[in-house]
This record gives structure tokens, sequence and C-alpha cells, in this order.
């Protein structure tokens, strides 16, 4: 027994790593007050330090700790994803304004950070539905302390308040379905309820409709987690009180973490392993409604609603908050597909959407740590101002609207090949008709750049050399991945395995 | 053929991008180093474009061969070998031109030089207007020489931005509504387009052996060698043979729905670009608000590229659905013709009027198309190629006058014959030439077109033909109305045309006399490529088409 | 005389259910908050239920995790509640309203 906890415990490296960076970030807190940079650079230490350790678990597909956590190529992938992005983060927040209004120390702010990238990181490993439920949290409870961390300003503290009340009711929902779960199959692990289900669903009757509303109250809690319509309403408020830099990683990060979890929840419990539904390929819900459905319900709900609601915003950050919801819809596109291809396609476009929506977050920083503003009228005339930032910008919505040759285009032909590859056609097509609402409301963005001028005759923006260098960081892959994207399509599909799943 | 080491065809792609990344590094004050590189790199790029027209074996057919494409250019761009269940990506960087490609390619190049031209007279951040125009000129010539699909979508991609700054930036008072109007309609065809292509891509598999070389699924059948293996692909000469359709696949045979509905989701594609009734209402805004070399540009070579995405890719992959629509495309052609016709008889703004015949000459394009026979498809791509070189004079003509008036009313003016004898000159030419006045270029395409088509449509044709007389109508009208009658006061300061402006039109005056009394170079280029197109539409049985219409 | 399963789900259904509604329409934060404990000890009682029921241990060990869970996400919305105080003297959710659609 303790030789396997210690074996598990090798496995478990990336995370106790973790764990130890952010014990050592809050007593380095505590001992050099006065020294800024030191929380940060043991927070990017060890984030990087954790990368190379998840790095090491290439190849490895096997479950620790009693098969509550895998460590699979998928949970590989997706760690490096949300590492990835903290790391962007946390050197976003090093140099945010925002954060250093009030001479606040940020100590624990760093270490908040890295205890959500912790929770996020065992989302994306967690095989059991009480790892799932206690992933999910650590990273929720301190998400909320971090999108209210400019305690002065009113509209973090508001942000931060309705992000516990949805995260709170959702989480809640979510658990209850799990005890619906746990009551009908008298577990909580993900390969045993997909052993368990059968024999439910054969049973027939009232059971069948449980397990309806055990899936539909799961699939809440994930929904908010990647802030899919209808369980969105945390998301446009929360992105805009919050930090930008929290709302950059919230975007990126933690809906890496959500949508980890879905894939796997719905891949492992959901797929038919035994072949009782051949065609339908996943479990039906109840006659005639397959999982699979619901998740392509649900993300119609997200592209459409996160698009005609992001056409009428003003603040640039509320309106990537709807545009994120809208990249949600599209990602649940491919989940819906739910074979190889699909989950390959949204690995993809996850690499893709970090570079790309990073990018975008850490422009519309700069400009309102320059101009102190988020309004898109604002952003008039900031082509002949900070040119280079602009187009910058522009680029990063271009990518974030799918037209090439950027990388988001390379993510939406993914999606739309495994689409039509299974035959969802009508979903592509949705898809498609999307992605050019979305065209409108990033172009208003440029269009306020570069074609209209700005009265005031404001001075000209500059940039450092450091700002420069992270912004060229971002670009150059959202420009390089849409010309050469063979060996980002390599990784995503040599990492599509997931341990359990047939 | 290449020059050091990379094909012609990829230098006169890219040598615009070249200019753009010249003119971006120089300093923006100084505007005529920009417009003077700008210059440079589009005459050379007509130089390439015209070796490619000396070198051009006319006896090559093209169309669905790679041995009959010419100047080929085939690279691997993108290789990702297979895990299970994905299978292998394999991109090809797949460049080559046939006889419809080398007319469009000629001109593009000549549209582009007469455009950076025409762009003398910018003064607004000339700096990005040049590296834009010249971003706009590789898209466009990409569109023309790709032969993978996935290439030919980024190229027509690639075009889109840069239109849209440079509606919106350097165009007129409702630049912004235009610009986003233009930028949103083709998007959502292009949209379409690409769940077509996707489509496409996975109902075609060709074998790849380990060279790279590919061999259709006819060819393996005779016995598949070591080392082969079968991918999908994006290239559009597999995608021309029926035989590489896989049984069970989506697109795999005969008239099926999937079949007539991604050859509509492609139709709708490209119609928008056309422009083809009903898809036409973007391009009035786009063209009154453009500057002059911007709808040069747009009239001359961008509308050509949805007449040019049929003939290459809709017709072609789809002979089956393109007989079987061949008489909704006549329709939808003759009531561009039509409409386009009356509507810019109703028009008082010069541009307007011109943009409204575009959309009935381009109708002309379509009826030719599909007529499905060779006479019907020269004068389609020879009209295709006049009508660029004619409304590009049209728009050049509006310029002038705009410039000097700084209005574009007809109505305005009057009795400017012997205040602009120059000018009266080159409109006059342009005029004639667009009303297909015999002995001049827009004549030999439209006859052909209109030849073509009844033998096919009679019916629609003879409606169609009422166009010739509306357009003599109202082209006319406009000359009158601004030649004739006694010439305002306020007008009586206005100058004839400078040497610049003469050259362009001379130049573009002088191709469309040329192609008016000897059009056979051209006509020689296309021949064999629409023989054989014409061929491969033929093939396909139809049961549908009616031919008594 | 044993009460059957069915009863305590029913409790917990109804509790829980107390607890989404008044999550959703009360307007005072510290009632939304103890709604939400309803919610997660409507939980808790089925899980123990069925954990009883089942004869397997893994729903009360579940029991202490969300009880641990619940008081870190408590503390935390307080403290919350408090910052929000702060600048603004009010609990009332109806006037925090700073963001909006």
């Amino acid at each position: 027994m303790a030789s396997h906890m210690l074996k598990d415990a090798a496995l478990f490296l990336p995370e106790i790593a973790l764990t130890v960076t952010i014990l050592a970030a809050i007593v380095a807190d505590l001992i050099f007050r006065r020294v800024r940079a030191v929380v940060p650079g043991i927070v990017l230490a060890g984030l990087i330090a954790t990368g190379f350790l998840v790095l090491g678990q290439q190849g490895s597909s096997v479950a620790i700790f009693s098969s509550m956590i895998a460590v699979d190529a998928f949970a590989v992938y997706f760690k490096l994803v949300i590492l990835l992005a903290a790391v962007v983060v946390v050197v976003f927040s090093f140099g945010s304004a925002e954060l250093q209004t009030g001479g606040r120390k940020l100590g624990e702010y760093y270490a908040l950070l890295a205890a959500a990238v912790l929770g996020m990181m065992l989302m994306a490993g967690a095989n059991n539905l009480l790892m799932m439920y206690l992933a999910l949290e650590l990273s929720s409870i301190s998400s909320y302390l971090l999108s209210g961390y400019t305690r002065e300003a009113a509209d973090s503290s508001e942000a931060s308040l309705k992000y516990v009340i949805y995260g709170a009711l959702s989480s809640g929902l979510m658990l209850y379905g799990i005890s619906i779960l746990y009551g009908l199959t008298g577990s909580l692990d993900l390969a045993t309820i997909n052993h368990i289900v059968p024999v439910v669903i054969s049973a027939g009757g009232p059971p069948l409709y449980g397990l309806l509303i055990a899936g539909i109250l799961t699939l809440a809690g994930f929904g908010y987690k990647i802030s899919a319509v209808p369980f969105h309403f945390w998301a446009p408020d929360v992105y805009e009180g919050a930090p930008i830099t929290i709302t950059a990683f919230l975007a990126v990060a933690s809906k890496a973490g959500g949508f980890a979890m879905l894939i796997r929840f719905l891949k492992v419990t959901f797929f038919d392993a035994t072949g009782v539904m051949a065609a339908a390929g996943t479990w039906e819900a109840v006659r005639g409604l397959r999982w699979v459905d619901l998740v392509a319900i649900l993300s119609v709900l997200s592209m459409t609603v996160g698009n005609l609601t992001a056409i009428w915003q003003n603040n640039l950050k509320r309106l990537l908050a709807y545009s994120s919801i809208a990249h949600a819809g599209y990602m649940l596109m491919g989940v819906a597909v739910l074979n190889d291809e699909g989950i390959a396609a949204v690995m993809l476009y996850f690499v893709i959407y970090l570079f790309m929506n990073l990018g975008a977050f850490y422009a519309v920083m700069l400009i309102a740590d320059k101009t102190g503003s988020e309004d898109i009228d604002d952003y008039k005339g900031l082509g002949s101002r900070a040119p280079f930032l602009a187009v910058a910008l522009a680029i990063f919505l271009i990518s974030l609207s799918g037209l090439p040759p950027t990388a988001g285009f390379i993510g939406k032909l993914y999606l739309f090949a495994a689409l039509i590859n299974k035959g969802w056609i009508w979903l592509a097509i949705v898809g498609a008709l999307n992605s050019v609402i979305a065209l409108y409301y990033y172009v208003r963005v440029i269009r306020n750049m570069f074609l209209r001028t700005d009265e005031q005759q404001s001075a000209p923006l500059s940039l450092s050399g450091m700002q420069m260098t992270m912004v060229l960081a971002l670009l150059v892959p959202t420009l390089l991945f849409g010309l050469y994207f063979g060996p980002l399509v390599q990784l995503a599909q040599a990492s599509v395995r997931i341990f359990g799943a047939p | 053929m290449e020059i050091f080491g990379i094909g012609i065809l990829s230098w006169v792609t890219f040598l615009p991008v070249l200019g753009m990344v010249i003119v971006l590094a120089l300093p923006k004050e100084r505007r005529d180093v920009i417009r003077w590189t700008s210059l440079a790199v589009a005459a050379v790029q007509v130089v390439l474009a015209v070796v490619l027209f000396l070198r051009f074996d006319r006896s090559f057919a093209g169309i669905n061969t790679e041995a009959g494409m010419q100047f080929l250019e085939k690279g691997r761009w993108i290789d990702v070998s297979g895990v299970a269940l994905v299978g292998r990506l394999h991109i090809e960087y797949l460049l080559g031109i046939d006889g419809i490609s080398m007319v469009m390619v000629l001109l593009t190049a000549l549209i582009s030089f007469i455009a950076v031209i025409s762009s003398w007279t910018i003064d607004k951040s000339v700096k990005g207007y040049f590296a834009l125009l010249l971003l706009l000129d590789t898209g466009m010539m990409g569109v023309f020489v790709a032969l993978d699909f996935f290439l030919f979508y980024v190229f027509w991609e690639l075009m889109l931005l840069p239109m849209y700054f440079l509606i919106g930036v350097w165009g007129g008072p409702r630049r912004e509504y235009a610009a986003i109007k233009f930028f949103l309609y083709t998007l959502l065809g292009s949209v379409l387009m690409l769940l077509a292509m996707i489509a496409l891509y996975f109902s075609v598999s060709v074998y790849l052996d380990p060279a790279g070389g590919m061999h259709a699924l006819s060819e393996a059948a005779a016995g598949i060698r070591t080392g082969w293996e079968k991918v999908h692909t994006f290239n559009m000469l597999a995608m021309m043979d029926p035989a590489n359709y896989e049984a069970g696949s989506l697109l795999a045979g005969i008239n099926t729905s999937w079949r007539y509905l991604a050859y509509i989701a492609l139709f709708i594609g490209f119609a928008i670009k056309v422009p083809i009734f009903p898809f036409h209402t973007w391009l009035p805004d786009a063209h009154v608000e453009a500057p002059t070399p911007i709808s040069v540009i747009l009239a001359g070579v961008l509308l050509k590229m949805g007449t040019y995405g049929m003939l290459r890719i809709s017709f072609p992959m789809f002979p089956d659905a393109m007989r079987h629509y061949a008489w909704e495309l006549a329709l939808l052609g003759v009531i561009s013709m039509v409409y386009g016709a009356l509507v810019a008889m109703a028009q008082t703004d010069f541009k307007k009027l011109i943009a409204y015949s575009s959309v009935s000459h381009m109708g002309i394009v379509v009826l030719g198309m599909s007529s499905m026979n060779t006479l019907g498809l020269t004068g389609a791509v020879f009209q295709m190629f006049n009508h660029g070189v004619i409304t590009a004079m049209l728009f050049l003509v509006v310029g002038v006058i705009y410039d000097r008036a700084h209005t574009r009313g007809l109505n305005e003016f009057g009795g400017l014959m012997n205040q602009m004898p120059r000018y009266a000159g080159a409109m006059t030419v342009a005029f004639f030439a667009a009303l297909g006045l015999p002995g001049l270029s827009g004549f030999i395409s439209e006859m052909f077109s209109l030849f073509g088509a009844f033998q096919t449509f009679p019916i629609l044709t003879a409606i169609g033909a009422v166009t010739i007389v509306l357009t003599a109508g109202y082209m006319l009208w406009v000359l009158q109305r601004v030649f004739l009658g006694a010439l305002p006061d306020k007008w009586k300061g206005l100058t004839d045309m400078n040497g610049r402006e003469t050259f362009m039109l001379a130049v573009l005056g002088a191709v469309v006399l040329f192609c008016g009394i000897y059009p056979a170079p051209i006509l020689n280029l296309m021949t064999s490529s629409l023989n054989h197109l014409a061929a491969i539409l033929a093939q396909v049985p139809s049961a549908t088409l009616l031919s008594g219409m | 005389m044993e009460i059957p399963l069915s009863y305590y789900l029913l409790l917990g259904a109804i509790l829980f259910a107390i607890g989404v509604v008044g999550t959703l329409t009360r307007r005072n934060a510290i009632v939304i908050f103890m709604c939400i404990e309803l919610m997660l000890n409507s939980v808790n009682l089925s899980l123990i239920a069925f954990s009883a029921f089942l004869g397997e241990i893994t729903g009360m060990v579940t029991v202490f995790f969300v009880m641990a869970v619940a008081a870190a996400e408590a503390a935390v919305g307080l403290a919350i509640v408090i910052a929000l105080y702060r600048n603004k003297p009010t609990v009332n959710v109806d006037e925090i309203n700073i963001l909006k659609w």
C-alpha cells in the first residue's frame, strides 16, 4: 500500500511542486516585504519547474491514488496549456498598472494565482466526481478572491460577489447531480459509473430520468466553468469588473480546466463502450436524445447568444467576455463530436485561443494602463497614436474571428472538419454563420482604431521594450501557426488519449 | 521556369509582398520613394506576366490534369503523419496555370500596375496605403495561380482585410458602412465555401508515395506499391476526378442532394463576389465609396474571382450539379444583365451607374458560362478580361472628373467636349467599348457569350440580348449629358487630363482596341483549356437539362 | 420502524429546491449565502442517505469534503461582502449594480 502511494506520488510530482511554490510564495511574502520582484519570481520559477515536471509525464497513461486522478496524454496537454497561460499572466501582472494602485503588496495575489493553477491542473486530471468537485472549488475559490483583488474599485468587489454567488449556485447544482449519480450507481469513479450505467439504463423506468436530471445538473457545473450559455451570467460582469490580468486568466486557463473536465466526464462516463448503442456513440439520456445532442444545444446557444450580445457592448473587456462565451460555443462543437478528431480539434483550438486571446487582453491592458479607458469609443485614432499596438490588437482580433492567414482560422478549420466528417452539417453551418456575426463586432474595434480619428489629438503612446517583446511573443505564434501548423496538429493529435476511455 | 531557384509563379505572386516589406521599412515621410517602389514592383509583375504569356504553350489543356498545367510548382507545405483514427494531413503548396488562369494573371498584373499609377494622388498615410495595396495584389494573384483548395482559400481571404482598410480608410463619406458591408457579405460567402471545401476534402482520397507524388484511386486500382499511403487531399485536380470520390463518402456519386448542396454553397460564395443578382447589393456601396484605384481593382479583378472560382472549382468538380442548375444559372445571369442595365439607367451618380453596369456585364459572363459549350465559355472568359480592362477605364474616367469637379452628379455636367478634348476622347473609347461597339474588345466577347448561350438557352438569351440595347441607351445618354449641351459656368476652369492620366487611359485603350481588332493572341490562350472544360461538362448525363428554354 | 430512503431524498430535494429558489430570488447577500449553505447541506443529506442505503462509504466521505469546501466558500463569500460594504454600505444585491448588460 505504502509503496503504491509512493509510486503514485512520483506521478503527482508536478502538483506537489506547485503546492510547494504556493507555500514558498506565502512565506517569501512575509519575509521580503520590500522587494517587489521576489514573490512573482518564485511563482514564475515554480510554474516553469512544474511545466518541466509535467513534460516529463508525457507518455504515461495511468490513474493514481485509487484512480482519483488520471495521468495521461490528455491531462498533460491541458496542464501545459494552463501553465503556459499562467506564466503569461504572471508576466502581465508584474507590469500591470491597475494592480499597482493603492500601493498594495501583491504577494497574496501571486500565491492565489498559483493556487488557482493547482486547482485547474487537478481539474485536467480528475478522474473521480469528488476529485472534480474539489478541483473545481479550489480553482473557483481562488478565482473569487483574485477577481475582487482590487478592493477599492467598486466594480471589482461587485464582480467578485456576483462570481461567488453564481459559482456557489452552479457548484451546488453540480454537487446535487453528483449525489444522484452516486445514488444510482453507488460510485463516484468515472469508469465504474460507465460500467454501471448500462445496467441502470436497461432497467429502464424512472432511473433513466434520474440519470438525465443528474447529467444535466452535473453539466451545469461544467457549463459554469467554461461559461457556456445558459450558465454564463457571471462571465460578463466578472470579466469586466476583475483586474484585466485575472480576466485573461479566467478566459483561458479556467476554461481549459473546465473543458478538460467536461471532455473527460463525457468521454469516460457516457461513452458507450459495450456497443449497446453503437450507432449513437454515446448513451442516450432519454429516448432519442443523446448526451452529445445536449452539448450541441449548449454549443449553439453559447455561440449565438455570445456573439449577438457582444455586438452591443461598448466596454472592450465586456466585449471580449461575450466573445469568450462564443468561443466556448465553438469549442463545444468539437466536444459534441466527441471522437478523437473532435477532441483533437478542441485541444488544438485551445493552444491557438491561448495566444490570440491573451494577446488581445494584453493589448487591451496596455492601452487601458495608458489611456485609463476600456471604452471602444476611446480607441479612436489609436492606429496613429500607437501603430504597433493597434496593428497587434487588430491581428489578435482577426485571429479570434477566424480569418486566414492567422492561427484562429486553423482552429476553426479543424473544428469544422471534425464536424463535417462526423456528419454534423447543421452544426457546422450554424458555427460558420456565427463566425460572420463575430467578425462584425471585432471589426468595430478595428474600425475605431484605424478608420476613425481622435478629435482630441492625444499624444502617442509608447511601449517599453519589455512590453513590445511580450506582445511579439504572443503575436508571432498567432501568425506563424496560421501558416505552419503541422507540429501543433501533431501534438494535439498525439494527446487525445484519455485514460479509461474506449 | 525558375528565377534564383524560385518558380516564376511564386515570384509573380509574392513579389508584391516583398514590395510591401520594403515599403513598410521605408520612413513614412519618403512618399515618393514609396510610390516609386510600388510602381517598380507592379512593373516587374507586368514583365513577369508578359514572360509567362510569351512562354505559355497554347496546346496544353490544363483544367483537371497536372500534366496539362504549366509552370507547375509543387512543394510540401503541411505534413502531419497520421495517428489512430485521424489520418495523415497533407497540404501541398501547388501553383500552376492553364488557359483560364493565364488570362487572369495578365489582367491582374495589368490592372494592379494601372492602379498603382492611379494611386499617385493619394495623400493620406501613403505608406499604409501602398503596403495594403501590394498585399491585396498578392492575394489576387494567388487566387488565380493556386491549384490547392486550401491555398486558394487562404489567398481568397487574404484579400478581405486589405480591401476593408482600403475602402474604409481612404474611401468617401460613407466608407465605413461600405467597407463593413463588403467584408461581411464576402465573409458570409466564403464561410459557406469553407464548409464545401472541407466536405470535398473528406470525400476525396488519393494515394501518396514517399516522394510526395499523388496517385489517383483509379491508378492505385492497378496495384498499390509499397510505401503508398492513402490520404485525403485539398488538391483541386484530384477533386476533379470522379474516381477519387470514395464510395460512401459525403459527396460521392452523381446528382446526389449532398452534391447539390455543396455546389450551392460554393455558388453562393462565388456569386457574392461576382456579384450575381440577388447578392449584388454590396457592390454599388463599395464602388461609390472606394477611392478610384480601389474601384479599378475591385471591378477589374475582384469581381472576376467569382466567375473564375466557378470555372476553376464549381464546374469541373460538380459537372453534374452544374448541368442540373445550368438553367437557373443562366436565368440569374440574364436577371443580372437586365436588372443591372435598368438600374444603371436610373442613376445620376456617375460611379453608381458604372457599378450597376458592372453587374450587368458580369451577368453576360455568367450567361456565357452557363452555356456549357466552348463558344459560350470562350466568350465568358474573354468578357472577364475585357470587362476588367474596360471597367478599369470607366472608373478612371470617373476619377479624372471627380478629382477636378469633386462631384459625380451626372446632371451637373454638360458641354465638356470642348473644355476637355483629350478626356472626351478617352471617355468615348471607354463607353463605346462598354456598350459593345464592333471593333472594340467588348463586342467580341459579348457576341461570343450570347451566341454560345443561344445554342443552349435560346429564349433566355433572346431576353438577355435586350440588355445590349439598354446598355447602348444609358451609355450614350451619359456621353450626351456630360459632353453635349451648354457648359455650366462653374466648370469653365476644368483642365484636361494630365500626362499620368492620359498614360493610364491610353494603355488600357490600346488593349481594348487591340483585342477588338485582333483578339487571337488572347483567345488562343484559352481555347484548348475551354474545349477541355466543355468536354468535361458534356460527359455528364443529365435528365433535367431544360434544352427547350 | 425504518424510514424509507425516499423520505430522505424527498426532504433533500425540497431543501435543495428551497435553497435554489432562495438564491435566485432573495436580495440580501447574507440570506443568499445562507440559501447556498442550505443547498449544500441538502446534498449532504442525500449523500448520507444514499451511502447508508447502499452500504457504501464513499458518500459519507464526500460529505466531509463538502462541509470543508462549504466553510471555505462561506468565508470567502462573507469576506467579499465585507469588502464590498466598505465601498458601498449595502448588502442588497439590487443596489450592487455598476455592472450591467
